[in-house]
């Protein structure tokens, strides 16, 4: 029988969920004033907020699955910190509120305001309605909810089980889910990002979208896993679970999936370079003008260069509070990454500039310090809601040697 | 004192015993000694004070002349040496020149990797000293076996003899050169 009291969340968890929901509590009252003055730009920013930290849930589920289908001591060590992150799908739904309220009130999205003989309406009819855009999205979450139920629903009862062959036949049905659910989750990401961030160009499409969210998510939910890992493995329960071989491998993971971030977004910018249609490279174009370029460059150098070099070493790895320095590191490029994507989307309302001027909003920053903080309040208080590690795990033992090792 | 030895093989039975014999005889100073067992023992590399390899250095090198080679060549081709209008394109259309020169980064790592790996461990060698010792065979199955070479500084025949025989060796071989 496995003792859950002996591995639950250290306590010095709990001392940071308040202030961290004073933090977005300030953050989210600044914002509504925000809200008030200049509405677009507030929901703009706000939908910046929300696809970064929504994705750390998305991703966690997606995280999760993924362990699920390869085995590994990483998934062991991470997969509770993964489980916690998919359980905040309740609050990401209640952060989608406002956008949804958004759309159906015409006050952001430029398309809620085109005519309806612009050939991007006429052409999608009935699937870009804002009625019909808030109800795909319930949908979405509803998957992603079941998903994520059933995921932290046989993981509990593997930590109840008694004895091996339970365990292990649980761990065999988590593993029978993950692979078909993976195929529905991407293209559920896919319609998703679609939406939520692709839409903010109506004109512009891309076929490889879903997979710049998917491993954008991905990646981000990595990184905050090995952030969070590293700052528990000083700390009870984790101290003598975690190893630095267990940092080893999911630097390795890190760095792979640095590269096939760069890889999918290189994918795009080449076939519409090769293909230079003009419907197409106008997304290029504005994002090749005044601040937006900066931003570009700062993906290419911060967000791939910088990260793939410093992972090549093996030493780097193998240090958890080096690692999960480069890991927050990432994290903010990931905001550089949403802002590359979301700022230069024609507005409703550009107050007589010209479209995609290079505008950073003070709510820029307010609206995902607001949704940070109560995210992270919520976060940890899922995580020390169930041990830190599932110890009925048929491989916890062996994943705990694992990190031990040289 | 015996002449034209390669040096001192020692049998042990369990890589416990192995790694123990490897850590006294890297205390006791020496330098050039070797290893040998049917599995990978991790600690052994600490144990016998293996430096890390400079392989991966060496691959780094190998992949960053593989992505100068490749831009270097288009740039050559595209742009001093045959400039074609492609579809009105830049003739420096340095984002398609990313694959190539991608593709040659992996290709010269690869290379680096394989043959560095090959050239470092002294590969292809179809003969050694260690082969004229008939139980070595055995490396291969279930014994396990440490070697300190007489080109060692600190090698004495009667002292190093004296040595692996006090670390509980099954057996202790000459080894001729």
């Amino acid at each position: 029988m496995f003792d859950r009291g002996r591995f639950s969340a250290p306590a010095e968890v709990d001392g940071l969920r308040l202030p961290l929901l004073g933090l977005g509590g300030v953050a989210l009252i600044i914002w509504l004033v925000g809200l008030y003055f200049d509405p677009e730009q507030a929901l703009r920013s706000w939908l910046m907020g929300f696809v970064f930290w929504a994705g750390l849930c998305i991703g966690g589920i997606g995280l999760l699955m993924l362990q699920y289908m390869t085995g590994g001591a990483w998934g062991v060590v991470l997969r509770r910190i993964f489980e916690a992150c998919s359980r905040t799908l309740p609050l990401v739904v209640l952060l989608f509120v406002p956008l949804a309220v958004g759309v159906l009130t015409h006050t952001v999205y430029e398309w809620t305001h085109l005519p309806p003989t612009d050939h991007a309406i006429e052409a999608r009819g009935i699937y870009l309605l804002p009625w019909s855009w808030v109800a795909r999205s319930i949908i979405y979450f509803a998957i992603f909810g079941i998903m994520a139920y059933l995921l932290n629903d046989w993981s509990a009862r593997q930590d109840r089980t008694e004895n091996y062959e339970d365990a292990a036949s649980l761990l065999a049905r988590m593993s029978r889910f993950s692979g078909p659910a993976m195929v529905v989750y991407a293209l559920i990401v896919t319609f998703a990002s679609v939406d939520w961030v692709l839409t903010l160009d109506p004109h512009f499409f891309s076929t490889i979208w879903g997979l710049l969210f998917v491993i954008g998510w991905a990646l981000a939910t990595l990184s905050f896993g090995a952030m969070i890992l590293a700052y528990l493995s000083d700390k009870r329960p984790m101290d003598d679970i975690v190893g630095k071989r267990h940092f080893h491998d999911i630097g390795k993971l890190m760095l792979a999936m640095v590269m096939v971030w760069a890889y999918f977004n290189l994918s795009q910018w080449l076939i519409i370079w090769s293909g230079n249609i003009p419907e197409e490279t106008g997304w290029y174009l504005t994002r090749m003008e005044s601040g937006w370029f900066w931003i570009g460059v700062v993906l290419i150098l911060f967000h791939f260069a910088v990260p793939f070099l410093i992972l090549l070493q093996q030493d780097f790895k193998r240090r958890p509070k080096l690692l999960a320095l480069l890991a927050v590191f990432i994290l903010l490029m990931r905001f550089f990454d949403m802002f590359f994507l979301i700022g230069p989307t024609p507005r409703i309302n550009t107050y007589g500039g010209p479209q995609a001027a290079f505008i950073v909003s003070w709510l820029d920053f307010v609206a995902p310090i607001a949704i940070g903080g109560i995210w992270l309040w919520y976060f940890f208080g899922q995580l020390r809601s169930r041990p830190l590690v599932p110890g009925m795990d048929p491989f916890y033992d062996r994943a705990v040697h694992h990190g031990k090792g040289h | 004192m015996k002449e034209n030895l390669y040096g001192l093989l020692a049998e042990f039975d369990t890589p416990t015993e192995l790694v123990d014999a490897a850590n006294s005889v890297r205390e006791a100073g020496y330098k050039r000694t070797d290893a040998f067992s049917p599995f990978p023992i991790h600690e052994i590399d600490e144990a016998l004070g293996i430096k890390r390899s400079i392989l991966p250095v060496l691959i780094f090198f190998g992949g960053l002349t593989g992505t100068l080679l490749g831009v270097s060549l288009q740039v050559f081709v595209h742009y001093i040496d045959y400039p074609l209008n492609i579809g009105g394109r830049p003739y420096l259309s340095w984002l398609s020149f990313v694959p190539p020169a991608y593709e040659l980064t992996i290709l010269l790592a690869g290379f680096t990797a394989v043959f560095g790996m090959l050239f470092l461990n002294g590969l292809p060698r179809p003969y050694h000293p260690l082969f004229n010792v008939p139980r070595f065979a055995l490396a291969t199955r279930e014994k396990f076996f440490l070697l300190v070479e007489a080109s060692d500084p600190k090698y004495s025949y009667d002292e190093t003899r004296a040595m692996l025989e006090g670390l509980d060796a099954q057996e202790v071989f000459d080894v001729p050169e």
